[in-house]
């Protein structure tokens, strides 16, 4: 047996979709969201900039409805699964915010091992950002050997640092900063996991 | 389970390499063989295969681009180093988390069909080989139908790359895989109709090979 831990990265990696134009499609404001969206996977946008905007997009919905949309968001099935039977070994990494996904991180079983953006909630509304991850960053706090697997340009850093780098993309197109990164790619989620597997 | 089962067995297929010496641009494996790129055409040979690996340097995104139109269940290993390591170099970044048996392929070569079928059926380990044909070979030295050494300077026959063996005789670090090789045969010989594509001499005869039904 290994001592592999796993880092996952959600949108587009563990769910089928990306999460913030899922909710920016119930209010209205899709394409503004997918534009920001498109351009920060590209690396275009710097991360924490991209992200604090798209927040600010959706600052007018509530956030116990955004956190039942991203409980209910279809997930890559066979990665889920991977998730949910090796708890223990397997953390999730993602800029999203505590306070929309926290539903979804439970039922993966995730609640305890996710590393998140946090924000402040006032009447049932995001008042502020408090934090936004830094995924690099919090890849240098692991001190077992890692595997990272993540599909956008914000998951280059903690590929690129993890013994075993991985480019998911099933869901939509390996960022081409984190292709260059990565040991390996994966256009299937089955296969991804076979291969995951196979580590432990 | 028998040996060189489908489901415990990887195929690794090198296909990092730039083709300088066929000069035209392009990775090997996306050359046009007859209205197909070469890949395409050795995938069609692996359908039974759920473990495929494909080993990309130069042009990865496109050869990327190319085989996953054709299947999405491929796993792709990246050795941008290319330019500087050798294929036994690209082959060990894909024995990650391998299966017990490995088949080996170049994604510079062209298999008569029903020979690679009868390849893959074989249970035993055993080398690809054939009568001399490409400019630039690797020889291999064939006694009493078993290959004892492989090398670029002598041998009766040529090999092409090809090979299934246990995936735990494939440790050696020398960054050519007959290097690799020598230190665990003599392994079986098993004869089968290639073409390797390294120079423009070689594509312009496997085009004509191929054209004529791959024999010979």
């Amino acid at each position: 047996m290994s001592d592999y831990i796993f880092l996952f990265d959600m949108d587009s990696t563990i769910t089928r979709k990306e999460v913030l134009p899922e909710i920016a499609q119930k209010i209205n404001k899709l394409e503004e969201m997918r534009q920001l969206t498109e351009a920060t996977m590209r690396g275009e946008i710097p991360f924490k900039t991209s992200f604090l905007r798209r927040v600010k997009i959706l600052s007018d919905i509530s956030v116990r409805e955004v956190n039942d949309i991203v409980a209910d968001i279809p997930l890559n099935e066979s990665i889920a699964e991977f998730i949910r039977e090796n708890k223990d070994r397997c953390y999730v990494l993602t800029g999203n915010i505590d306070v929309w996904i926290s539903g979804l991180m439970k039922k993966l079983g995730m609640e305890n091992h996710t590393y998140c953006s946090k924000a402040e909630v006032v009447n049932d509304r995001i008042s502020k950002v408090i934090s936004v991850v830094d995924k690099e960053l919090m890849v240098k706090q692991f001190v077992q050997p890692l595997v990272a697997i993540g599909d956008g340009d914000n998951d280059s850093g903690m590929v690129r640092m993890a013994d075993i780098g991985i480019g998911f993309g099933g869901v939509r197109p390996i960022a081409p900063s984190l292709l260059r990164s990565s040991d390996f790619a994966f256009y299937d989620d089955k296969r991804c996991t076979d291969f995951l597997w196979k580590l432990l | 389970m028998n040996a060189f089962d489908p489901k415990n067995t990887t195929v690794i297929i090198c296909c990092a390499g730039m083709g300088t010496r066929l000069g035209i641009g392009t990775t090997k494996a996306l050359v046009d063989i007859c209205g197909k790129p070469l890949i395409i055409r050795l995938l069609e040979n692996l359908h039974e295969y759920d473990d495929i690996r494909i080993v990309v340097g130069f042009q990865a995104e496109r050869l990327i681009h190319v085989v996953t139109e054709f299947r999405k269940d491929i796993m792709f290993a990246f050795n941008y180093d290319y330019e500087t390591t050798g294929v036994a170099d690209s082959l060990r970044k894909a024995l990650v988390g391998v299966r017990e048996y490995v088949i080996s392929l170049d994604g510079d070569t062209l298999e008569n069909p029903e020979d690679f079928t009868a390849f893959l059926a074989c249970k035993n380990e055993c080398l690809g080989i054939s009568p001399i044909t490409s400019a630039e070979p690797v020889m291999a030295a064939v006694e009493d139908g078993s290959v004892v050494n492989l090398s670029k300077k002598s041998g009766n026959y040529q090999w092409s790359g090809i090979v299934k063996i246990r995936a735990d005789k494939l440790k050696g670090t020398s960054c050519h895989v007959y290097d690799v090789l020598n230190e665990v045969l003599p392994l079986p010989a098993f004869n089968m109709r290639t073409r390797e594509i390294d120079t423009p001499d070689d594509y312009d005869r496997a085009i004509e090979w191929f054209e004529n039904g791959m024999m010979g």
